[in-house]
């Protein structure tokens, strides 16, 4: 079977012809030294050898302070008729990929929220395959997500292209001029027991009751938040309201909230439902591995090992699949 | 306009009256703009908004009512609801909504259906007592029981006590201790709402309770209930969390795996009685 092949000495017309699409983003190296997602001008702006983000491509979706609604003493509240921006995001691993996915299936789902699908719709995602470090754990069988709009998968001297969404196949008619053809190449298989571990876990519904484990982690833990601020598929936010000086309008906000933060649990009164440490991990733990509502049962972890990467007391939430695990022995 | 949109953008209100009930406790009744009505089961809850302030789950105090009104008992505690008790009759406020399940209504059917309401539970159980009295011949026996902490915060206390001459509905109202003048309330008792169950002897499976209050009221009245012969899928409790988007999104009220606004907030006791931190 034939593939399509983008040379290297090409890519700079590729990301030219992206822009056809939106404003292109992709993932750069900022003078701090810090691999982030950010606008790109030229090819050198990319740095395609990234491992991971700080910042997943959430903020592309959920920016981390939206107005959600505006207020007007003639009008009531009303959405904000501000379009989103048009965006290509190029370089976008699986695990982020999965990411987004799971935010369509949040956001998207019987009650689809406005805000979240004019950003969806205006952004089209460009995947890049990736290598593998101690951090990540992602699975094989997810290497070219389908909701990747165009995926490229690294090779030598270029990158083999497909195409997985309708607006995907359009555009790579568009690009054949710069495409060449190769005999396909198969992906690299990804060993991934601590995927199957966490699933097991989700499909058992287990919580590691009487793991010691829990105390542990919340002994060290600093409730600094940097786990869910920097994970893919963390969405919880906070609603706030801003009036105006003028006392004749208004405008509503949500921004990123964080279920490690003591206040995430509190209703009117003061009473707290997640006063301690403890409650709020199993909290986390609960809506990350075995899932809320609508997805209880559908784990949100994606393996991109950004939690265990940042958190500044080396908690390790997957060190609980760990334990007495019988799957992979 | 399509029912998401109803549910993410609040409709437009006025404040028609507002009854002060207590020092800190007022029921506002609210005016929806145009030909609108609200439809609504007890113990489901609304968005309200103040404009400016923010928004605030609130379970409505009544029934539907067919000219778009509908009415909410609201407590001066936060920033939004400190807003809403300085505006005045014809300000504006904004309502989204109805969200959650509400009481299942239907199962009580045939049954003897106990109300056991603490402080500002009241209100959404006054929804489900006037939807109950209005379809009296469905259930077998009704009993409000009411406590609250002073005689002068005990509200709806006329209207309770005049319900209760019809017949139709047996009252028991207690205080958890008396106001500093220490005069008797008549036809009120002493003590924690528990200890008006001390006794009480239900039939397993004709009979079932709706409980709403404050947090220690379900710990302490659940075995109660339960020696008293409600069995656990007939106790509906209906719980209290910070809902802040009302569709499932803010994940801010989750017992468990089970989200609060959507799934709740009225669960059976056999639903939530092994998730630790329910109750």
């Amino acid at each position: 079977m034939k593939q399509r092949f983008l040379a290297d000495n090409a890519l700079g017309q590729f990301l030219d012809w992206l822009t056809h699409y939106g404003v292109l983003h992709g993932p750069t190296r900022t003078a701090e030294g810090v691999d982030a997602f950010g606008p790109v001008q030229t090819e050198s702006d990319l740095c395609l050898d990234y491992r991971r983000t700080l910042i997943p491509p959430k903020k592309y979706l959920l920016p981390p302070r939206q107005t959600i609604l505006n207020y007007t003493t003639a009008a009531g509240y009303t959405l904000p008729d501000r379009p989103a921006p048009q965006q290509v995001l190029f370089g976008v691993h699986s695990c982020d990929l999965q990411g987004i996915a799971y935010l369509d299936r949040v956001f998207l789902g019987d009650r689809p929220d406005q805000l979240y699908r004019r950003y969806r719709n205006a952004l089209t995602l460009v995947g890049l395959s990736c290598e593998p470090d101690p951090f990540c754990f992602c699975a094989s069988s997810e290497k070219a997500p389908r909701n990747a709009d165009l995926f490229l998968q690294r090779l030598e001297h270029g990158f083999i292209v497909s195409a997985e969404t309708t607006r995907g196949k359009g555009m790579l008619a568009g690009l054949e001029p710069l495409l060449t053809e190769i005999e396909a190449i198969p992906p690299p298989p990804v060993e991934s027991r601590m995927m199957i571990r966490l699933r097991n876990a989700a499909e058992r519904g287990s919580t590691f009751p009487d793991s010691p484990l829990w105390e542990n982690f919340a002994a060290r833990c600093l409730s600094c938040g940097a786990c869910s601020v920097c994970c893919p598929t963390c969405y919880c936010f906070d609603v706030l309201e801003h009036g105006a000086l003028d006392g004749m309008t208004a405008e509503r906000l949500r921004e990123w909230d964080n279920c490690l933060f003591r206040a995430h649990g509190e209703v009117a009164g003061g009473h707290n439902f997640r006063p301690t440490r403890r409650e709020r991990f199993l909290y986390r733990y609960l809506h990350k591995y075995l899932g809320f509502g609508a997805l209880a049962g559908v784990p949100a972890c994606v393996g991109c090992g950004r939690c265990r990467v940042v958190c500044p007391v080396a908690i390790d939430l997957t060190e609980l699949f760990a334990e007495g695990d019988d799957v992979c022995a | 306009m399509s029912a998401p949109e109803l549910n993410s953008i609040p409709i437009s209100a006025r404040i028609q009256t507002i009854r002060r009930l207590t020092a800190d406790t007022a029921l506002f009744r609210l005016q929806l703009d145009g030909d609108r009505t609200f439809p609504f089961i007890p113990g489901q809850f609304v968005q309200l908004s103040v404009p400016g302030g923010g928004e605030v789950p609130i379970s409505p105090a009544d029934l539907p009512a067919v000219d778009g009104t509908i009415e909410l008992c609201v407590r001066r505690f936060g920033h939004v609801t400190s807003l809403l008790h300085r505006s005045r009759t014809g300000d504006r406020v904004g309502i989204r909504g109805p969200f959650g399940n509400g009481f299942p209504v239907d199962a009580m059917a045939g049954k003897d259906v106990l109300l056991l309401a603490g402080g500002l539970g009241i209100a959404p159980l006054r929804s489900l007592l006037f939807h109950l009295l209005r379809h009296r011949s469905d259930i077998r026996s009704l009993t409000l029981m009411y406590g609250a902490r002073e005689p002068a915060v005990m509200l709806f206390k006329d209207e309770l006590l005049e319900l209760a001459t019809t017949g139709s509905l047996r009252l028991l109202l207690t205080v958890d201790f008396l106001s500093d003048t220490g005069q008797a309330e008549p036809a009120c008792n002493v003590g924690l709402l528990p200890a008006l169950l001390k006794g009480v002897q239900l039939e397993p499976g004709r009979s079932c309770a709706a409980v709403c209050g404050p947090p220690a009221l379900y710990r302490c009245t659940i075995d109660e209930l339960l020696l008293a012969g409600v069995a656990e899928d007939d106790i509906y409790l209906s719980l209290e969390r910070r809902m802040k988007c009302g569709v499932g999104l803010c994940c801010h009220c989750a017992v468990g795996q089970l989200l609060c606004c959507c799934e709740g907030p009225v669960f059976s006791y056999r639903d939530i009685k092994n998730i630790p931190g329910a109750l």
